[in-house]
């Protein structure tokens, strides 16, 4: 008698446990799989360290009445995991229950990962794939009042810990908010994150869009660049989530990983000038010039196909993790444009506030200028970049490799806007181009007698020498020492005084401007 | 086999073709030079694969956002 008494409830656990893993059940998981695409159990497998998920909810199902059944773990799995043997929170949205739409039950759950992982240092990691608020649950006043809005930090971010995302089939809802809220985005070709779905838009308005095309992979890393990277399968975007991870620390009150310097990190330095072509009106690729220098296979780069003239990436030096922004001379010459201001701004907040030292490496015209970039606000984007720049408190140093004019030489760290600037003996500083400076200075245009000599002498002007015989830039220092320079000086400019922590001075400064 | 525009990213005059229908290109491979803003400035191919059209000629201005080559990926 006794016997019976708790086998019942014991074989009741073991029953709503397999019935909670279930998912959306078997048909729904095999026809995911004949697409090549992974379950939420699945995602959180490869995703973390091999049997390190503890589950948070399994038991959790919809509230609604007649739901229970047809809702385990109620669509959106939550819990704790380990990534590279570190604690982080995971939220995997499972489709096959109910499109892993919105409702009280799951809405707890991501309150509770978002919770526990600002309070205790746990990076978040978002695995989105959701259709939105769930109805009839949020339909009507009712609705409205016992599901949404119930939480006043629900997309607060103040940037305690690092958090990611990857968009890994339709995200509506839940999934884009928290995608947009995260300091690391990839996307999966074929997955698409917008607003509300292609046929309640139809509904709405009559227009009839694919999904492709409203929020598609293209739009999100090439026009919005909402999101930071574009891979072709479910592995690849876990594997990018993992990868960005080793370059954050856990929390923003810790420093990044050091690790050890990879077997032949620099050996590229004795040739780097041979990557400068001779001609100061031919271009480059300046990611060839970054991956020389920081150590072997350390490269991340970030928003690879937006905003392209600025380069922004993450790498070590030495085994130290440094924030790169650069200009890119191989797209519009580098000319800075309004998506390169708000693609370095994001970069600079989360150097910024995960304490990564940041190196600028510059060469630019200067800013795009024209009705257009007018339109395209970029006052007000030129101010936000300096303003972001001078809240920065973490190490800056630049480098002048060429080009540096006007109003973006002080945007790329020249003056006292780095703690260290340096110059290749290739540099040229002024406030305009040589040609157009000869038609303002001395009202002579190409082709009038004394044109060409008046442009030989501001030339000859904007070499780095000046500049250096005034200590205006502190280095100047030959292509093949640049990765021993910044070594030293990341070294010397060690934040000792606070153990490696910046002020985080921007942690609440919007995400995806 | 998908078709995807290479677009000019920059206002300028076509100086050189680098490539011409058939051709294979790879993920960032210059297809056309344009001069503009006194420097010589490539148009690349975001995505590599098999150019099938060039839609401009040397010496032709080209606006920003212009197509000026097709590629199959």
């Amino acid at each position: 008698m006794t016997t019976e008494k708790k086998e019942q409830p014991l074989n009741d656990f073991e029953e709503r446990r397999r019935a909670a893993l279930a998912m959306g059940g078997e048909a729904k998981l095999r026809a995911r799989a004949e697409k090549g695409v992974l379950d939420a159990r699945s995602r959180i497998d490869r995703l973390i360290d091999p049997g390190s998920f503890y589950e948070s909810g399994l038991f959790g199902r919809s509230i609604m009445p007649g739901d229970e059944a047809t809702t385990p773990a109620d669509g959106k799995i939550a819990g704790y995991a380990r990534i590279d043997g570190r604690e982080v929170a995971v939220i995997s949205n499972d489709f096959t229950v109910k499109g892993a739409s919105s409702s009280l039950t799951n809405m707890r759950k991501i309150g509770q990962m978002r919770r526990i992982a600002a309070m205790r240092g746990l990076p978040m990691v978002w695995l989105g794939e959701s259709s939105g608020a769930r109805l009839p649950d949020n339909q009507g006043s009712r609705g409205m009042g016992t599901m949404l809005g119930n939480d006043p930090t629900q997309y607060q971010r103040m940037r305690e810990t690092p958090w990611v995302s990857a968009i890994l089939g339709y995200c509506y809802g839940s999934s884009f908010l928290y995608n947009c809220c995260s300091d690391f985005s990839v996307i999966r070709k074929g997955a698409v994150m917008a607003v509300s779905s292609p046929g309640l838009i139809e509904l709405a308005t009559g227009e009839k869009l694919s999904p492709e095309d409203l929020g598609g992979w293209r739009i999100h890393a090439e026009t919005t660049g909402m999101v930071d990277m574009v891979v072709d399968t479910d592995e690849e975007a876990l594997d990018a989530l993992r990868k960005f991870l080793s370059y954050m620390p856990t929390h923003h009150k810790e420093m990044p990983p050091v690790r050890p310097t990879p077997a032949g990190s620099g050996e590229g330095m004795r040739t780097i000038q041979d990557l400068l072509p001779a001609s100061r009106t031919q271009v480059y690729d300046m990611r060839k010039i970054i991956q020389r220098i920081v150590d072997n296979d350390s490269y991340f780069e970030m928003k690879a196909r937006f905003g392209r003239v600025a380069v922004t990436a993450l790498g070590r030096l030495a085994g130290r993790v440094v924030g790169i922004i650069a200009n890119n001379p191989m797209v519009k010459g580098g000319t800075l444009d309004t998506d390169a201001c708000d693609k370095i701004i994001d970069f600079l907040v989360l150097c910024d506030s995960f304490n990564i030292p940041i190196v600028m490496l510059v060469d630019t015209p200067g800013f795009l200028i024209g009705a257009e970039a007018e339109k395209r606000r970029a006052t007000g984007k030129i101010v936000n970049f300096m303003n972001a720049l001078q809240l920065v408190t973490v190490p800056k140093i630049s480098v002048i490799i060429r080009k540096t004019y006007g109003q973006a030489y002080l945007n790329m760290g020249g003056g006292r806007n780095s703690d260290e600037v340096a110059a290749w003996p290739t540099a040229e500083v002024s406030f305009m181009t040589p040609a157009f400076a000869v038609t303002v200075v001395h009202g002579l245009r190409r082709g009038d007698p004394g044109f060409e000599e008046k442009l030989a002498e501001m030339e000859k002007e904007n070499e780095v020498w000046g500049i250096a015989s005034m200590y205006g830039v502190q280095h100047v220092i030959q292509p093949q020492e640049t990765r021993d320079h910044l070594i030293r000086l990341l070294d010397v400019h060690q934040l000792r005084l606070s153990n490696g922590i910046g002020q985080h001075l921007m942690r609440a400064w919007p995400t995806s401007s | 086999m998908a078709k995807t525009e290479v677009k000019s990213e920059i206002t300028g005059a076509v100086w050189k073709i680098l490539v011409k229908p058939g051709d294979v290109v790879g993920v960032d491979e210059p297809v056309i030079i344009l001069e503009s803003m006194k420097m010589e400035i490539p148009v690349l191919a975001i995505d590599g694969g098999k150019v099938t059209e060039i839609l401009v000629k040397e010496g032709e201005a080209v606006n920003e956002g212009q197509t000026v080559a097709i590629v199959e990926v």
